[in-house]
């Protein structure tokens, strides 16, 4: 197959992950897409030729997602620790994941 | 609900954009160069002297790292200080006092007796993993120059072992942490060897990063040229490398895998 | 059926791809305005940079060439990829994750003085509410 056909596709699969990022409702699953929108990007470059831009890509990409989850975990801990009481915890953190 | 009507707003937007985006963009794109074309401007002016003359200036077989390191090093040395500066920026910011506190070694064994998850399949493939990687990632930084690779490729391996290190729970290595002001000065240092191989040709003779004027001994030119992209790759990864474990740790402090 | 291959190929070739390219950019955009959770936020940056690198990428693919890597015998100045955008790019996606390590910093930061992270309640709440 033709090398630009190739990308055109994958362009237009990234379109639809980006779209399910931003229109999607929980954020922990809103990480785990990011993490395959960063593994097509990788594809992408290796169709159009850069291959030392995709080698750096690929490992960028792993490392930013575990920062991300890493934020979501520290970020949760810290509402239920500042409330305190565990009937309100369920509350506050499907709150916060509702990221709209 | 309330959040339902914030949703359908957002998916008009988004359907909205991307009409008016790809009907504009189908008007724009005859005025930009047919992609694949051998006639562009990009093509032609300076690239066939890099693409040309790469291998008799620099021993170098891979152009990528003799572009990034010889011709545009000048690039290179400020994207450098700017990681440099991200990392200074992100321990300042974390710095107040809202940590969560230590806990000590007696409490920490007795937590993790008697929870079987997998811990010790998890250190024993800690135990295999981490050491091909790290010696992965020496090979891709001295063999930049001949193929695949370069200094920001081997910082980040680095990296990536120590991030494996810090999110096993093995509780035996619990206690083998680098301390943040470590890592940055570390890092610190990385940006100063860079900073050092610019300023060398200067005492013998030459402009602000000439490799020509190195002080080393070599037969012909071009062996002083991939000395000092040698030079200049050790100090990337080193920086690059300390960045990274920098940031990993000012926000791993503030929470505690408890669960 | 290769007709339509090469048509669909020459449409992409001319305007085709930067179209996909710009439309990419502009889900970005409007992610980091729409979204109202400051993560969310974060992410829609990289999304935009993924397309700003790709855009700089197909500037330097050539027909029937091979990866900027110098074979045995050295063919023709014709024969390899330009190699100039690929050593931009390689900085820029370093930069772009030391810039997401601050944005992480602040936004740790956010919630630790408002205790949400969400744009549409601490705008209401306390700070500089319209």
């Amino acid at each position: 197959m033709p090398i630009l056909l190739l990308e055109g596709i994958l362009l237009m699969a990234m379109i639809a992950i980006a779209i399910s990022i931003i229109v999607g409702r929980k954020l922990l699953s809103a990480t785990i897409i990011y993490c395959a929108f960063s593994l097509a990007a990788m594809i992408l470059y290796t169709i159009a030729g850069a291959a030392d831009v995709a080698f750096t890509e690929a490992i960028i990409g792993t490392i930013s997602t575990v920062y991300f989850i890493i934020a979501i975990k520290s970020i949760r801990k810290s509402s239920l620790k500042s409330d305190g009481e565990n009937n309100i915890s369920d509350d506050i953190s499907e709150r916060e994941e509702d990221g709209k | 609900m309330e959040n339902k009507k914030v949703m359908k707003k957002k998916t008009i937007g988004l359907i909205l954009v991307i009409i008016i985006v790809a009907i504009g963009a189908l008007r724009v794109g005859k005025e930009l160069p047919t992609i694949g074309d051998l006639n562009t401007p990009a093509n032609t002016n300076i690239s066939r002297y890099y693409i040309s003359n790469a291998e008799n200036d620099t021993h170098a077989q891979n152009i990528v790292t003799a572009v990034l390191a010889d011709y545009r090093g000048f690039d290179t040395l400020f994207e450098t200080c700017v990681l440099f500066l991200s990392g200074i920026a992100a321990m300042v910011i974390l710095s107040d006092k809202k940590k969560i506190p230590e806990k000590s070694r007696e409490e920490l064994l007795a937590y993790h007796k008697d929870s079987n998850f997998g811990s010790k399949l998890m250190d024993g493939a800690f135990r295999i993993v981490v050491p091909i990687i790290l010696i992965y990632a020496v090979y891709v930084l001295f063999h930049g120059e001949v193929s695949l690779g370069g200094g920001f490729q081997a910082g980040a391996l680095i990296a990536c072992a120590y991030l494996l290190n810090r999110i096993i729970p093995n509780f035996e290595n619990a206690f083998r942490k680098v301390k943040v002001e470590i890592s940055l000065i570390a890092a610190g240092i990385g940006a100063f060897f860079f900073v050092l191989t610019g300023f060398i040709p200067m005492l013998y003779g030459g402009r602000f990063m000439e490799f020509d004027h190195l002080p080393f001994h070599a037969d012909t030119l071009s062996d002083l040229h991939a000395d000092g992209i040698l030079m200049v790759e050790i100090g990337v990864t080193v920086c690059v490398a300390g960045v990274i474990i920098t940031i990993l740790e000012v926000v791993l402090e503030r929470t505690d895998f408890d669960d | 059926m290769t007709e339509i291959l090469k048509s669909v190929e020459y449409f992409l070739a001319d305007r085709g791809i930067y179209m996909l390219t710009l439309v990419l950019l502009a889900i970005g955009i409007y992610g980091m305005i729409a979204c109202s959770n400051y993560m969310k936020k974060l992410m829609c940056m990289n999304i935009m940079q993924v397309s700003i690198i790709f855009f700089f990428l197909t500037f330097g693919q050539k027909e029937g060439a091979t990866i900027p890597v110098l074979l045995n015998d050295f063919l023709s100045a014709d024969a390899y990829i330009n190699p100039v955008p690929h050593a931009l790019m390689l900085t820029a996606i370093v930069v772009s994750l030391g810039i997401t390590g601050v944005g992480l910093a602040l936004l740790m930061r956010i919630k630790d003085i408002y205790g949400t992270i969400e744009e549409s309640e601490i705008t209401g709440k306390g700070g500089n509410g319209k």
